[in-house]
């Protein structure tokens, strides 16, 4: 009688979790299974992943987790999905704001943001980010 | 054979004469402290033999019996037995007065369960605010009414109970305001229009704290605030008021602003009368206030009228119409110039008027026969319009016809049945929010039960759906259930958990739209909130001598997922692309609240003097949860105080009432990151960021009020709120109001 109460305990757990599972979307799945790669960082069309430049920190390895705590090169913080998984929301201690970007592509080997920082007083930086699944 | 059947019809019909030759009883029910006749008292003699008092308080009792108890039950009064001699030709006159219950304990409310019962016996935590206290503060604003009630914070217009709500700028209210148990959220931004709550015509304010979507739906998801309009009683009852104030000057006199003092002034009428079968109420309400900030000025009037027919054929079938209609003309204060010198100026940038129009039409109908049955169909049609002269992009029209019905079955004196249906559409016209149809429909049913005496039990499911422009949104099933068991005769022990959630407003998912330096974008994708909070709590009515009150001590804890919140970013507009900053609402927050509250209430009659004391302490402990993780983050939560508490007291003595009332609330935990960031924090508040370290640290406030009763009809009052000149402050940069003086003049006749 135990082992049926146990073995009826672990069929439900295992529909709980792979119902969990398959409920996740396939954007979500995409993005959290591998490890990107920074492939080019561009502000206002150039490379800004030197040195000096305004997205240096996000060169390296990027991870999305299942959790939505994350990896954005040196940054750590957390993600999330926003405007129907058009768009990834990044947010960290280092960053002033959340940091909203819109998705423009998306594949098992490829990931392209883009975002534009407002600037009050000049131009805006436009930027683009691609990265690579390693 | 002749002679034997005149005999034989002879003793049958002494003997059919003597069966029905009974006594008579007939007598008058009423409460023994106001003489006021009871209706609906249960009379009950002999052994399931009884009736029940008509609207006069009077009862008939027809008995062959010589000798019995009768026995006198009422809600919310002491059960009174009289015992009775009669033979069967008198005729016996016996007037009886029932004594109220412990008041507190005793008191008859409708929000928790959409029917009558004694506070006492609720499954879940209920503050009731009668009009006759409010009134003798000088509140006639809803809002600063229920800002100034335990454990209820409201920040700019959105009402958080025991820390469960943040502050959204004003879109999406998670606490449901009601009128008669029917819903008045705005259709379009989801929230409360307290200017036009008939404060004049209330006998009574029901508060329900915690998640209370199984009876009322969406947005009441952190509990309701039930305004129920007054009812005619046989003595036609008159009152009015009138007015004038002025605000004293600001503490920080760098901030006086204009040559004047700034006044305010309302007038109040209200009558209830019994015309014939009909009930009827009429109430009206103007008020202009100048403003204690430049820039925030208002004008308002109010009127709601109150019908109630009972058939005369028909028993037990009730009908009316209620109206409340209002138009308010008004500046909000959204942001301050800056800190040093123009903290009550309102930057000129977010400075618009609006005229707002408001009505409800509530035709209803009730059938209640036999006490077994009742069946409610009540119907809400409400409109409400916003015009900005020179904002005419922000206009709005919503229109929302409301329907709901309810029918209660009485199955045996062990468990009552409620089920219901309901459906509430709306139309929304609007540059603002875009054109917008929606409707909501859902089904409810409740089971209460006593199986064994002084123990009560509910449960309660709810099933919703929501529709917005053609689409529609999942099927939301939402669970509630409690426990009440009367311990002893004051002492009631009560446990409850109940599921809750809102469906976004049109505000939420549509608004565009610049405030000064502010921009809100729209966000069509958010969804429902959701949540859920349980409670155990204990009500100790209190009788010591000539002392009587009650206590109340409760547990609670409350989790929410996916709160919607304005989140500040860098945002694509929808349909240039081009990012800038600005605010959008976003399910982003997991919350969790822990806290206990105790509050009390105490009366005491002595010679002359008639005292009552009351307050609250709230203690809350409001955190950011990770659902991944299952655990609570260090972050508290946005726009909650872990301490809040008020006592208030109050006296009597021939023709003069005094009172006093005390309120102390820590400091604010948490606030959006936009008004610290040194990105963003100058160029929305100018001043702000150095202003909030140096003075979020709580505040503490006195008011009090001084009444002399000039005859029997007219009374003059003096109220003094915020008599210390405090300086604090609601949301960001909402610097609330300076000490103020009210002289008011009010009579009942």
């Amino acid at each position: 009688m135990k082992n049926r109460v146990l073995l009826l305990i672990i069929a439900v757990c295992l529909i709980i979790f792979s119902c969990k599972k398959s409920g996740q979307s396939e954007r979500f799945l995409l993005l959290t299974a591998p490890t990107w790669g920074s492939d080019s960082l561009l502000a206002n069309g150039a490379d800004a992943s030197g040195p000096d430049g305004m997205l240096k920190n996000f060169k390296g390895e990027v991870k999305f987790n299942e959790d939505l705590t994350g990896n954005f090169g040196v940054y750590k913080g957390t993600w999330r999905f926003a405007f129907n998984e058009t768009q990834i929301v990044l947010t960290t201690d280092s960053l002033p704001i959340p940091l909203t970007t819109k998705i423009a592509e998306l594949t098992q080997s490829s990931l392209k943001i883009t975002t534009s920082y407002p600037n009050p007083l000049g131009v805006q930086t436009n930027i683009r980010m691609t990265f690579k699944a390693r | 054979m002749r002679y034997i059947l005149i005999v034989i019809t002879l003793i049958l019909s002494l003997a059919s004469n003597s069966g029905f030759a009974q006594g008579l009883i007939k007598g008058k029910v009423f409460d023994s402290n106001t003489l006021e006749p009871l209706h609906g008292v249960y009379v009950i003699y002999l052994k399931n033999q009884g009736t029940i008092t008509d609207e006069k308080g009077v009862f008939y009792v027809k008995t062959d019996s010589s000798g019995f108890d009768i026995a006198f039950k009422f809600i919310g009064y002491k059960p009174a037995v009289k015992s009775v001699v009669t033979t069967k030709t008198d005729t016996l006159e016996l007037n009886v007065g029932l004594d109220m219950e412990i008041q507190e304990i005793g008191q008859i409310v409708v929000s928790a369960n959409k029917s009558e019962q004694k506070i006492a016996e609720l499954t879940v935590s209920m503050d009731v605010l009668k009009s006759a206290d409010f009134l003798k503060t000088h509140i006639t604003d809803a809002q600063e009414l229920i800002n100034k009630t335990p454990g209820i914070e409201v920040l700019d217009g959105q009402a958080s109970i025991r820390g469960g709500s943040g502050f959204s700028y004003g879109a999406g209210s998670r606490v449901l305001a009601l009128i008669d148990g029917l819903p008045v959220l705005s259709p379009d931004a989801g929230s409360i229009k307290w200017q036009f709550l008939p404060l004049e015509n209330i006998a009574q304010i029901e508060i329900i704290k915690g998640a209370s979507s199984v009876l009322y739906g969406s947005s009441a998801l952190n509990g309701i605030i039930n305004f129920r309009t007054a009812d005619a009683t046989n003595i036609p009852d008159t009152r009015f008021f009138a007015e004038t104030g002025v605000y004293g000057k600001p503490k920080n006199r760098n901030w006086i602003w204009g040559n004047s003092p700034q006044l305010f002034t309302t007038l109040s009428f209200s009558h209830l009368q019994k015309i014939g079968k009909t009930d009827v109420g009429f109430a009206i309400s103007l008020l202009t206030d100048e403003g204690y900030r430049k820039f925030n000025d208002e004008k308002l009037g109010r009127i709601s009228l109150n019908l109630k027919h009972h058939n005369e054929k028909v028993k037990g079938l009730v009908y009316g119409l209620n109206i409340n209609t209002g138009y308010n003309a008004k500046r909000d204060f959204i942001l301050w110039e800056n800190a040093e010198n123009g903290a009550l100026k309102q930057d000129t940038s977010s400075v618009s008027l609006l005229h707002g129009n408001f009505i409800t039409l509530d035709p209803y109908l009730s059938f209640n026969n036999t006490g077994r049955f009742k069946h409610d169909l009540r119907i809400r049609l409400q409109s409400t319009n916003n015009r900005f002269p020179v904002r005419a992009g922000n206009n709005s029209d919503a229109l929302s016809f409301y329907s709901e019905y309810q029918l209660y079955y009485k199955l045996s004196d062990l468990l009552n049945f409620t089920a219901g249906l309901s459906e509430n559409y709306i139309n929304i016209v609007s540059a603002f929010y875009g054109g917008h149809d929606g409707i909501n429909i859902a089904g409810f049913t409740q089971l209460e039960a006593n199986p064994v005496p002084r123990l009560k039990l509910v449960a309660g499911l709810r099933v919703e759906q929501n529709e917005l422009d053609g689409k529609k949104d999942k099927t939301v099933p939402i669970f509630r259930t409690g426990i009440n068991w009367q311990a002893a005769d004051y002492t009631f022990l009560r446990a409850s958990f109940g599921q809750g959630y809102r469906y976004p407003s049109i505000a939420e998912k549509f608004a565009s739209t610049t405030l000064g330096s502010v921009k809100i974008y729209p966000n069509p994708f958010v969804h429902s909130e959701s949540g859920w909070n349980a409670e155990a709590g204990i009500k100790q009515g209190i009788l010591i001598g000539k002392t009587s009150g009650q206590a109340d001590l409760s547990f609670f804890f409350s989790q929410n997922n996916e709160l919607i919140e304005y989140v500040f970013s860098n945002y694509p507009d929808p349909v240039t692309g081009i990012f800038d900053f600005g605010f959008q609402a976003t399910n982003v927050e997991q919350s969790r609240v822990y806290g206990y509250e105790l509050e009390f209430a105490l009366n005491r009659a002595i010679g002359g003097f008639n005292t009552s004391l009351s307050g609250g302490y709230t203690y809350i402990y409001p955190v950011e949860f990770n659902q991944t993780t299952q655990r609570n983050t260090d972050i508290y939560l946005k726009y909650r105080r872990k301490h809040s508490a008020k006592i208030s007291i109050n006296s009597s003595y021939q023709k003069f009432d005094l009172g006093l009332t005390l309120f102390a609330k820590s400091k604010l935990l948490n606030i959006d990151d936009v008004f610290i960031n040194e990105l963003t924090r100058e160029s929305i508040l100018p001043g702000f960021f150095d202003y909030w370290l140096e003075n979020n640290t709580g505040y503490f406030l006195i008011d009090g009020n001084l009444g002399y009763k000039v005859n029997k009809t007219l009374t003059l009052s003096l109220a003094v709120k915020n008599i210390t000149n405090t300086e604090y402050m609601g949301r960001p940069g909402d610097i609330q109001p300076q000490r103020n003086f009210s002289l008011r003049l009010s009579g009942k006749f």
